[in-house]
């Protein structure tokens, strides 16, 4: 075990859904380091994305804990927790979540606006993001006017606008077609290397978790080494 | 249908409550129309009681009349004696307007139990008692402040036959006031006979009952009434039947006297009406009676030859030959030809006095009486064409009528009339011919002669002198004389007719304002809101089933099916909500009418305002509903069918079309700007920046401008000026603001037109300043206006009328720095907004020529009459010549818009004294003036048509502004049993425009109302924006926003939808109202009250609805696996 890095440790998970609880993770435990690259794979229900909000800190483990740097940020209050959020975690989801009425330097901005940050330096890494994910023409369009893949990679850079210590991808390219998907997905590899964070993908798809050199497997709640 | 119903219950039962809502205001806003009409209509009845009609006439008539028409069988009659005056305690408190009623049992009895007050006046008086019994109603004795036991003194007119304006006539107010002091001994409430009045107003009346038997005492008139209630019992035209029947020709006032071979028909009021003396003439011809029409007058002098005959009469008259009573006879012996018009014939004892023979030059000199009583002497020169013997004609004294304070007089030098008469020049030979011949005249004129010199607005005929019918005896000619004139007189032309009062009260009752219809204008944002909410709310039912319906589109549904399967759904809800509404009508309009009988009772000046549910509005009500609500539903429906079905199956309801339209609100925005300029420059070029028309107008492109560059900001453009830092939720709460541009132009558009109604209409509360001294202001320039409820004979322009009115001298001299202009009144109707009744016989002025020739006041229209009307002064139009029996008139524009409802160049047609319509046509009407209450003709044609109406009884006065309280006192205290009553121009114009102004605060506070359910749609706009959001919202908290942070960024939002819409409505009707803003009151207070209530209760509505959409866990939507 490290002391930096992420630390999952006999995490547990269910929900109430009136009658009964159903136990979603039954003591999910690994840890990964920084610049290290995690996917996690799994049917449909098995868990990914409730595992992938716990440890983005979106959600609370019923049982167990989930240590990240060392802190386990599960007990701190909701405006320290919306904090830590702000400072140590960029998200991707499937469905990018663009806002349809900021232009892209503007949506990629976005996260850096839940706290006081100084303007000037925001927007100029906004801007070296939005270079850096190839979309330097499209800087001022709408996300209706941008294709899916577009989409994708102005979501990956709005998610590293704050220098997040964990990368949390929530099917970056369920929604891609192929050549887009793999576009993002060698984009995600490269500012991860760039950025040396922590990088974390729930994927179905198989040549996406082909590419991590960690792979975890989620069955019926328990986690297996792929 | 059922199931999706009782599924989705929370927000079905949502939608139902604002169509709930909607339906209340609706069918509470037809409601107050009923309940006005209804009121009014139990006041008139409560008022009546059993009375069905009435006679009320301005003369005496016989009190058997009214027993003979109760014993027809065709009515009940009780007879009374009505008369408006003051009533003053000792303790010198003083109420005007108080209505005498002089009855007596056949009166209560039209109450029944109700009138059980008044049998304390037809008993014996109480232990101690010292005057005659009073009743009064509750409303004079607070008035008074006095209790029963306490004395007070009513003063009221004496009536006269003789007209006091025509020479005899008496004017001395002792004369004219009749007062007496009587003892309250019963007090009765405001209600049934307490309330009783024939005019429909809906204030309560100040009524003194006394014993008819003692007022007919006091007046001098006993068995004598002025007025009859009556019950029909076989409808009034039966009734009128009966009284044709009844009439006899005393109660015309016409005389009948018999003499030895002829008989004199003559007037007790001295003077035949020329209709009436017509009427005797044909009447004499029908029967075959020679008649021969005679006028009598009073010579001042009659000179000739150097020697002056002091007060004598002359009777004009062309004598018909024959037997002596119908011809003169020449000194020679022959009968006296007809007289040529400048020709005079004396008699002996004159010709010899003044020592004046044939061919002669004789001058009269006589009394003229002005139009305001003013006496002035003329002379006329006539020929001496003949000395008449002193005998037949020329020796009757029955040619001169009965004159008061002459004829009874043992001699000259006791006469007492009501003119100035030298006493120096009476001579002892005119004392012996008094004694000798009595007023038996001396000079004879030809009747065309008499007509040219002596003709009064009252006639120019004294009496008629007719002979026997050849063949018959004098009795039998006489009657059937009396049965052909009978005949010819229609009691109308006296007064005497039958109002059917309570069918009139009941017609009136419509009211003459529809207050349904005022109360939906007011309720208009408050129906429009409901509307609106009931459609977002029905669109936010919709959005939750979005992927319901999105599947069944996918599948094959085609959206007719879907949107079928939705009205049907939405029928449902309209039929419940409004049901549920009509309930809520039912309330909406209780509170409504307890509005009117408190918080807003200025409008209406009644308490006795009540609830009246009529089913026919009910069902009306919910019908008209169900069509608002179904309307709303269906094109909510129609906006779903055009999303498709994929966004519909990702849960969203909106289509993203940014840009359509944002050409299309920028060419608005720019149209409407230039457009807006372009007003000012004109009306700046033309002088009329303050006309309410151009500034509303101007207000309103600019609202229209200020939407519509909100729309185009909204659907799009670059926005500037976000990132982090500080204000950056203000940023990003505008930013937001245009994610959905249709809603939120809809929920800018509806609070910006809200807004932007009620600033205008408060800001056109019109405060009244230093202009009302201008004479082209509503009051004309003048200080004080005042109104007498006993007409004054006399002059208060000149030191002797004021002095004969009792001023002194001290006071006079205050008064001689004021001018007064006095009015000839016919009483009538308040045509004003102070009647909820519709008036059908408005009150008429006539306006003195002085006033005309002043001019001043300002009018909105005048009608274009030709040359009739040229000029600069638009009061001549009232002197304009226009087809015979159409009299020009001014009205009020309000009072002839919302009451009257005529038009300029229209007719108002009112009966005159002769019973004949006049026509008063409307060809001007003024502006905000202070003659709301009546129409105005000029004096002359007053007179022309209303010869009856003597005295004054309004007067304006053009008083200097410091003066005028003094002024005020001074006429108030000497004229105060004449019911004086005077009050500032500027109070008079304030209880007008205090009816406005309720007005206007009632629609500020229902506008405010309807506002405030617009913020509750803004919260549902709000609820559906972030639930349409919620992906976005939930990434926000991903990146570390804090919950309490997206709450205050939605709710930024709102503020900034709210304030965007209060701002531009706001600054919208502040531009237009801006080039009036020194001369209106704005109610600053009320009015930022409003919009902060407005604001404070859309914010926490919002708050609410934001919170609740919030805690929906936004995780689930951030998860792939959905």
């Amino acid at each position: 075990m490290v002391a930096e890095g992420l630390k999952v440790l006999d995490v547990y998970k269910s929900f109430d859904t009136g009658e009964q609880s159903v136990e979603v993770l039954r003591g999910i435990s690994f840890g990964i380091e920084p610049g290290e690259a995690l996917a996690i794979t799994g049917p449909s229900g098995s868990g990914k994305s409730t595992l992938l909000h716990l440890i983005g800190t979106l959600d609370r483990p019923t049982r167990g804990r989930i240590e990240i740097d060392g802190l386990q940020a599960s007990t701190l209050p909701e405006p320290r927790l919306a904090h830590f959020r702000f400072e140590s975690i960029g998200f991707v989801f499937q469905d990018h979540h663009l806002l349809p009425q900021y232009s892209v330097l503007e949506n990629v901005m976005i996260p850096t606006m839940a706290f006081p940050r100084d303007r000037r330096k925001a927007e100029a890494r906004a801007r070296e993001l939005v270079e850096r994910v190839g979309l330097s023409h499209r800087i001022e369009h709408r996300p209706a006017e941008l294709s899916g893949g577009e989409r994708q990679r102005v979501a990956v850079a709005r998610a590293l606008i704050n220098h997040p210590r964990l990368m949390l991808c929530d099917e970056p390219t369920g929604s891609l077609d192929r050549a887009s998907a793999e576009s993002v997905a060698s984009l995600l590899f490269e500012l991860h290397g760039e950025e040396g964070n922590i990088l974390i993908a729930v994927t179905h798809s198989l040549e996406l978790a082909g590419r991590f050199q960690n792979r975890l497997e989620l069955r019926e709640g328990r986690c297996f080494e792929a | 249908m059922f199931r999706s119903l009782a599924h989705y219950w929370r927000i079905n039962l949502a939608v139902m409550l604002g169509g709930a809502v909607a339906t209340s205001v609706l069918t509470g806003a037809l409601m107050v129309g009923d309940s006005v009409r209804g009121s009014l209509r139990d006041l008139t009845l409560d008022r009546l009681g059993r009375i069905t009609d009435a006679v009320v006439a301005d003369r005496f008539f016989r009190e058997d009349l009214a027993v003979e028409l109760g014993s027809s069988g065709e009515a009940e009659v009780a007879p009374i004696v009505i008369l408006r005056g003051a009533a003053v305690t000792d303790s010198g408190a003083r109420a005007s307007r108080v209505a005498m009623i002089g009855a007596d049992e056949r009166f209560a009895a039209m109450y029944g139990d109700d009138a059980g007050g008044l049998a304390a006046l037809f008993g014996e008086r109480l232990e101690g008692q010292l005057f005659p019994s009073v009743v009064v109603n509750d409303s004079l004795r607070r008035e008074l402040g006095v209790e029963v036991g306490d004395s007070l003194v009513l003063s009221f007119t004496r009536f006269s036959y003789v007209p006091r304006d025509s020479l005899m006539g008496d004017k001395d107010p002792d004369d004219v006031l009749a007062r007496f002091r009587v003892s309250l001994v019963e007090v009765v409430p405001d209600r049934g006979v307490g309330r009783f009045g024939l005019s429909p107003h809906q204030g309560t009346p100040l009524n003194a009952f006394v014993a008819l038997e003692q007022i007919q005492r006091v007046l001098g008139q006993q068995g004598s009434v002025n007025g009859a209630v009556v019950e029909t019992l076989q409808g009034t035209e039966a009734g009128e039947r009966a009284l044709h029947a009844a009439v006899g020709l005393s109660d015309y006032g016409v005389i009948v006297e018999r003499g030895v071979s002829h008989f004199d028909v003559a007037s007790r009021e001295l003077v035949l009406r020329d209709d009436v003396a017509a009427a005797i003439v044909a009447a004499a011809a029908e029967v075959g009676a020679p008649a021969m029409p005679i006028q009598t007058y009073l010579a001042n002098t009659i000179v000739g030859n150097g020697n002056l005959l002091p007060y004598s009469m002359v009777a004009a008259v062309d004598p018909l030959g024959g037997p002596g009573a119908f011809s003169l006879t020449l000194e020679d012996g022959s009968t006296a030809p007809p007289l040529a018009d400048d020709g005079i014939y004396l008699s002996t004892w004159a010709s010899k006095d003044l020592s004046v023979r044939p061919g002669d030059t004789v001058e009269i000199a006589y009394y003229v009486v002005g139009p305001h009583e003013e006496l002035s002497t003329a002379t006329t020169e006539l020929r001496l064409d003949g000395v008449v013997e002193m005998e037949g004609l020329a020796a009757d004294r029955d040619l001169v009528p009965d004159y008061p304070g002459l004829q009874e007089a043992e001699d000259i030098s006791a006469w007492d009339p009501p003119f100035p008469v030298d006493l120096r020049l009476i001579r002892e030979e005119d004392e012996e011919y008094w004694d000798e011949h009595g007023a038996t005249p001396k000079a004879f004129v030809s009747a065309a002669t008499g007509k040219r010199l002596w003709t009064t607005r009252f006639g120019s005929t004294t009496s008629v002198r007719i002979g026997a019918v050849p063949g018959r005896g004098l009795r039998s000619s006489t009657t059937a004389f009396r049965e052909a004139l009978l005949a010819r007189l229609d009691p109308a032309a006296f007064g005497l007719r039958f109002r059917p009062v309570r069918q009139q009260g009941l017609e009136a009752a419509a009211g003459a304002t529809d207050f349904a219809q005022l109360f939906i204008g007011f309720s208009f944002f408050l129906i429009v809101s409901s509307a609106l909410l009931i459609g977002l709310l029905f669109g936010l039912g919709v959005q939750q089933r979005a992927g319901e319906i999105g599947l069944l589109r996918a599948v094959g549904y085609r959206m007719r099916t879907v949107r079928v399967r939705l009205l049907g759904e939405g029928a449902v809800l309209a039929c419940l909500g409004a049901a549920i509404g009509v309930g809520g009508g039912i309330g909406y309009a209780w509170l409504m009418m307890a509005g009117l009988r408190t918080l807003w009772l200025p409008a209406v000046g009644s308490t006795a305002l009540y609830l009246h549910i009529v089913p026919a509005s009910l069902g009306a009500g919910w019908g008209i509903a169900v069509v608002v609500i179904l309307t709303t539903i269906a094109m909510t429906i129609v906006r779903i069918g055009k999303v498709p079905p994929p966004v519909l199956l990702a849960g969203s309801t909106s289509r993203t079309s940014r840009r359509k339209g944002r050409r299309l609100a920028w060419t608005l925005a720019l149209s409407a700007t230039v457009a807006a300029v372009a007003m000012v420059f004109y009306a700046i070029s033309t002088g009329a920046l303050s006309s309410p028309g151009i500034a509303f107008g101007t207000g309103a492109l600019l609202l229209v401008a200020g939407l519509s560059y909100f729309a185009a900001w909204c659907r799009g453009g670059r926005k500037r000026g976000m990132g982090p830092g500080s204000g950056v939720l203000v940023g990003m709460a505008a930013r937001n603001s245009s994610w959905n541009p249709g809603r939120s132009m809809l929920s800018v558009a509806l609070v910006g037109s809200a807004c932007f109604v009620i600033v205008a209409v408060a800001a056109n509360r019109q405060e009244l300043g230093d202009e009302l001294m201008r004479r082209d202001s509503g009051a004309g320039g003048f200080a004080l206006v005042a109104e007498a409820d006993v007409p004054i004979h006399g002059s208060l322009r000149s030191e002797q009328g004021r002095r004969d009115l009792g001023l002194s001298h001290d006071d006079s001299a205050v008064l001689s720095r004021a001018e007064v202009f006095p009015f000839r009144v016919l009483p009538g109707e308040d045509a004003s907004c102070l009647n909820l009744y519709r008036p059908e016989k408005p009150a008429v002025l006539g306006v003195p020529d002085e006033l005309i020739r002043r001019g001043g006041f300002s009018f909105q229209a005048t009608l274009d009459i030709g040359d009739a009307g040229a000029g600069d002064n638009p009061w001549s139009l009232l002197n304009a010549e226009l087809e015979p029996g159409v009299i020009p008139a001014f009205a009020d524009a309000g009072s002839a818009q919302w009451i009257l409802h005529v038009e300029l160049g229209e007719d108002v047609v009112i009966e005159d004294d002769f019973g004949k319509p006049a026509r008063l046509r409307l060809v001007g009407f003024l502006a905000g003036s202070i003659f709301q209450s009546e129409l105005l003709i000029a004096e002359e044609r007053f007179l022309e048509h209303f010869p009856s109406r003597g005295g004054d009884a309004y007067f304006l006065i053009d008083a200097p502004w410091d003066e005028a309280a003094e002024v005020s006192r001074i006429l108030e205290s000497a004229l105060g049993p004449f019911g004086f009553d005077s009050t500032t121009t500027r109070e008079r114009l304030m209880s007008y425009k205090a009816v406005e102004h309720t007005y206007l605060s009632t629609f500020q506070a229902l506008g405010g109302l309807g506002l405030l359910l617009g913020t509750v749609g803004l919260g549902i706009v709000l609820v559906r924006n972030v639930i349409e959001r919620r992906g976005e919202l939930a990434t926000l908290r991903a990146f570390g926003f804090r919950r309490a942070t997206l709450v205050w960024l939605v709710l930024a939002e709102n503020a900034f939808l709210l304030a965007i819409g209060m701002l531009i409505g706001t600054l919208s009707a502040l531009a237009a109202v801006a080039p009036r803003l020194t001369t209106v009151h704005v109610p600053w207070g009320s009015l930022l009250a409003t919009l902060g209530v407005v604001l404070v209760v859309g914010m926490l509505s919002s708050a609410v609805a934001v919170n609740g959409a919030l805690r929906v866990p936004l995780l689930s939507v951030l998860k792939a696996e959905r």
